[in-house]
């Protein structure tokens, strides 16, 4: 069956909000509030989550993998380094000094979380991102957006939702 | 004295933002062409030196290291107040932060690109610097992970990329608005690829604020660690006057110091040249100041007890130095730190001068003459001063060269920063969204509770 | 393997220096220097340039202090009321004090320098980036960098004096850092010839080239673990331990007559060179 995407713009949260609220109470035909539904707004807003329901965040498993593969492999990259390949004594310490791997751990940790934080947000983000069918500039202005994927038959339906709550704009996907 | 309007519509706030990267005020060129101008001087001295030998320098036995390495220090140090408004801050939820952060980690990245450079031009062989990098090799010959030098390498790589990724992440909404409102020429396909897609869906940003917190948060021990493994250089040492416990949180204080003032310096340069002042309004001047004179008395404090430590402790040899550095060929510069460093700030105490601009333009830049003079101070006198009696030489004085790549590095510092400022929205766009947003709503709030006493606002 | 190499060895690794368990074998150079017998002559150092190819930077270079003396006579004067030239100078030799615990090996950020089995503190010119740390960290500032390209500039060897450059040293180029090696090109020369003969060296088969030149013999080179060089006997009779930085014999009640003592012993470096004091008012 032929899905189609809507897009309603919304002048404030507090619209948008009550929107998306009619939409999760309902049971439309091929329309699933829980994926189908993308809220888009000009600022990081809390409340969107809270009245999306809970949606979980993974990055911060990143974050302590990246953390901890940096951390590690900083120790045992120097000190490999140090015992295999350069087994040099410096300034009568030993050839594996722990004081200075520990700065260097320390510092590796910090890069590795930092990186394979930032490569979680883009997976979980899912950015780069392909742009999505529909979009106003006016979303990163001050409006706020509600894009909805639909069957062709309940459109109208959304449409009449969206009114209700006073869109100031409907986008439609030209018919296929 | 105004700060920024709550009903300020938020089109505006693009409009507004996005026009700095369309027509800055005529001394935008001008700076930009001074800036040019230095970086030709520092170039033309480095190219010299290089094809000469560091001798050109006129460094010596014992005087080894020299402005090269003060210099150095003065831009790491520079670097960490980025992080203070935009890590510490933001984890303190200090909104006033917002109109001002972006620049101030912009800062950050190019203050830390010119410390960079420093190294290159301190090394005599600077065309084997890769030998510094721990790359494997067939010769199995590694770099010496002991050396403070390398930590600082490793220290500045992490603190310059990570900055890179925590301000190009935190750029992302503002590359979105760039997209959507420059509609030609190179830019636009710039902005387009920067912004990655972005089109502030629910789960972008839920994704974004956990990202950017998390990174907030490693930014923080991060750039401590920075500068304490900077002051490492010196601190495990065993030269007199280098060898002091108390290093790490006294270099940790002057670089938050000499950043602050760094920001304010900035702040009153944008404000003016990109038309900025319903932004970076006097309010937030006013806090800054108050944050920079607080962090200048802490400065006052580990310097006096730096003093304080090694007069009682009773190590002949740093005595000395201290007491030469007081008295000997450096004494005048060594007090204009202290008169710089320590009582210059005292004018930011007077509420009165805290939001004058011409006032603070000039301590901003006495307090950061007084935060190089006290790098150089760090690094120089115990040459002339050390261990050793027969190595007591005063007689060295910086060539130059060495004058020309420090005054040079300012302009590159300014060239890079300006070029950043034209192209990147220096203001935070949607971060003063939601700063006037949230400032609305408590205010909606206090009304409600006010009148109704029901304690059920809004939000 | 990498990991398990680790591991196995893993005491060897985290052995430190100095130590009196496992001592250099079978060498370690030390040096004695008699300053009672130091005439402060500037023959060492002048065997030393034409041994190491020193460059000779002339006069102006000189008093900026890049002079490239490995081997440095000091001057002192004491501080009393008489005229210099009644007074005479006190001299000291300097040179690479080979320390123990080097406080310049650490800092290298590229290990260009290191602590070699025979107990030296090796310099590698091909490694050196030239970031001066470990001058800055010498408590005796006995490195000297190659402000410029000696090799290259005028007058430094005059074309007929470069017949006279030891084939067995290089020629240091621009941004590179050098001290005295204890003459190593005649150390290892010295243990190849040796090694063939299934021996270990003895003594007085190498020496420096300013212990050669010296016309008091004031400067004693040697291995310090043979027991029977001149150099082991001399620490020994003058009671100068290798791995401690607060002599015994100073340590016991009324000190010690003994004029033996190393230089900036209490900052920990563990300096192969012991001097004698000087017993003579001044020299001549």
């Amino acid at each position: 069956m032929s899905k189609r995407h809507l897009l309603a713009i919304f002048s404030n949260f507090d619209e948008a909000e009550a929107a998306v609220k009619e939409l999760r109470g309902s049971s439309i035909k091929g329309f699933d509030a829980s994926q189908d539904l993308v809220v888009k707004s000009p600022i990081e807003h809390p409340e969107v989550e809270e009245f999306l329901g809970a949606k979980p965040v993974y990055v911060q498993w990143f974050t302590l993998v990246g953390a901890l593969a940096g951390g590690l492999l900083a120790f045992f990259l120097i000190s490999g380094a140090q015992a295999n390949f350069f087994d040099q004594i410096k300034g009568g310490k030993p050839v594996v000094p722990f004081p200075p791997n520990f700065v260097l751990t320390y510092e590796m940790f910090i890069l590795g979380g930092v990186y394979i934080s930032v490569l979680g947000f883009f997976i979980c983000a899912g950015l780069p991102a392909r742009r999505s069918p529909l979009y106003s500039s006016k979303v990163s202005e001050d409006q706020i957006g509600i894009l909805v994927k639909t069957d062709e038959e309940s459109a109208g339906v959304l449409k009449g939702i969206f009114t209700k709550h006073d869109a100031l704009e409907i986008q439609e996907e030209a018919g296929k | 004295m105004k700060d920024i309007r709550e009903d300020i519509a938020w089109a505006k706030i693009n409009k507004d933002v996005l026009k700095s990267l369309e027509s800055p005020r005529k001394l935008y060129w001008a700076i930009l062409t001074v800036a040019i101008a230095m970086v030709a001087v520092a170039v033309g001295c480095e190219v010299y030196q290089y094809n000469v030998g560091m001798g050109v320098a006129n460094m010596d036995n014992p005087h080894v290291w020299g402005l090269y390495i003060a210099t150095f220090i003065f831009w790491i140090g520079m670097s960490h107040s980025g992080t203070l408004l935009s890590a510490i801050l933001h984890l303190m939820h200090a909104d006033w932060r917002k109109p001002i952060y972006r620049f101030a980690e912009a800062m950050t990245t190019f203050s830390l690109m010119t410390a960079g450079l420093f190294v290159a031009v301190h090394l005599g062989r600077v065309w084997q610097i890769y030998y510094a990098l721990p790359y494997p090799n067939e010769r199995g010959v590694w770099p010496n992970f002991q050396s403070p030098l390398l930590w600082d390498a490793m220290a500045i790589f992490t603190y310059l990329s990570s900055s890179i990724l925590f301000l190009y992440v935190g750029m992302i909404p503002d590359l979105a608005i760039c997209r959507d409102n420059i509609h030609s020429g190179w830019r636009k396909k710039l902005y387009t690829l920067l912004s990655l897609g972005w089109e502030g869906t629910d789960r972008q940003w839920r994704n974004f604020r956990i990202t950017y917190l998390t990174i907030a948060c490693f930014l923080i021990p991060l750039a401590v660690s920075v500068h304490s493994i900077v002051s490492s250089d010196f601190a495990s040492s065993q030269q007199p006057g280098w060898h002091i416990t108390s290093f790490g949180p006294y270099f940790v204080a002057g670089a938050l110091y000499s950043g602050c003032a760094a920001i304010i310096t900035l702040f009153i340069i944008l404000r003016y040249v990109f038309k900025f002042e319903e932004y970076m309004t006097l309010p937030i001047l006013k806090k800054v100041v108050r944050l920079t004179f607080a962090i200048a008395m802490v400065w006052t404090y580990l310097n006096l007890i730096e003093y304080a430590t090694v007069w009682y402790s009773h190590d002949e040899a740093s005595k000395h130095v201290l007491i030469m550095k007081a008295t000997g060929v450096y004494a005048p510069f060594w007090w204009m730190m202290n008169f710089c460093g320590s009582i210059v700030p005292l004018v930011m105490a007077f509420k009165r001068f805290q939001t004058n601009i011409p006032v603070m333009m000039v301590v901003s830049l006495l307090l950061n003459l007084g935060m190089w003079l006290e790098r150089w101070m760090i690094v120089a006198p115990t040459f002339a001063d050390g261990y050793y009696p027969w190595t007591w030489d005063h007689d060295q004085w910086p060539s130059f060269v060495q004058w020309g790549i420090v005054f040079g590095s300012f302009g590159w510092f300014t060239l890079l920063f300006m070029v950043f400022c034209k192209i990147f929205p220096s203001v935070s766009m949607y971060e003063v969204k939601e700063m006037v947003y949230h400032r609305s709503l408590a205010n909606k709030k206090l009304e409600v509770t006010g009148m109704q006493e029901s304690g059920k606002g809004a939000h | 393997m990498s990991v398990s190499n680790l591991l196995e060895n893993w005491s060897e690794f985290r052995h430190k220096h100095p130590v009196e368990d496992v001592p250099h074998d079978p060498y370690k150079w030390a040096m004695s220097i008699d300053l009672d017998a130091c005439t402060g002559c500037n023959a060492c150092s002048v065997a030393c340039y034409a041994e190491n190819n020193l460059p000779v930077v002339g006069k102006e270079k000189y008093a900026h202090g890049q002079a490239m003396h490995w081997m440095r006579i000091e001057r002192y004067w004491p501080e009393d009321d008489r005229e210099f030239p009644d007074q005479g100078a006190q001299f000291l030799p300097m040179m690479c004090q080979q320390c123990e615990a080097a406080p310049c090996e650490t800092v290298c950020p590229v290990g260009a320098t290191n602590h070699t089995p025979d107990g030296l503190n090796s310099q590698v010119y091909n490694r050196c980036i030239g970031s001066r740390y470990c001058s800055a960290n010498c408590p005796f500032k006995v490195r000297y960098f190659n402000w410029y390209d000696y090799p290259t500039t005028e007058n430094v060897w005059p074309a007929e004096m470069t017949q006279q450059l030891n084939p067995d040293i290089t020629l240091r180029g621009k941004g590179v850092m050098e001290k005295c090696t204890f003459c190593i090109q005649r150390i290892r020369v010295g243990q190849r010839s040796v090694k063939n003969e299934g021996r270990v060296l003895r003594d007085g088969e190498v020496q420096t080239a300013c212990q050669q030149v010296c016309p008091t013999n004031a400067i004693t080179f040697g291995n310090l673990i043979d027991t029977e060089s001149k150099v082991h006997q001399q620490w020994k009779a003058q009671r100068v331990e290798l791995a401690v930085d607060e002599q015994t014999k100073d340590k016991e009640e009324g000190g010690s007559d003994l004029r033996g003592y190393r230089i900036l012993e209490e900052l920990r470096p563990y300096p192969s060179v012991m001097y004698m004091e000087r017993v003579r008012e001044s020299a001549i």
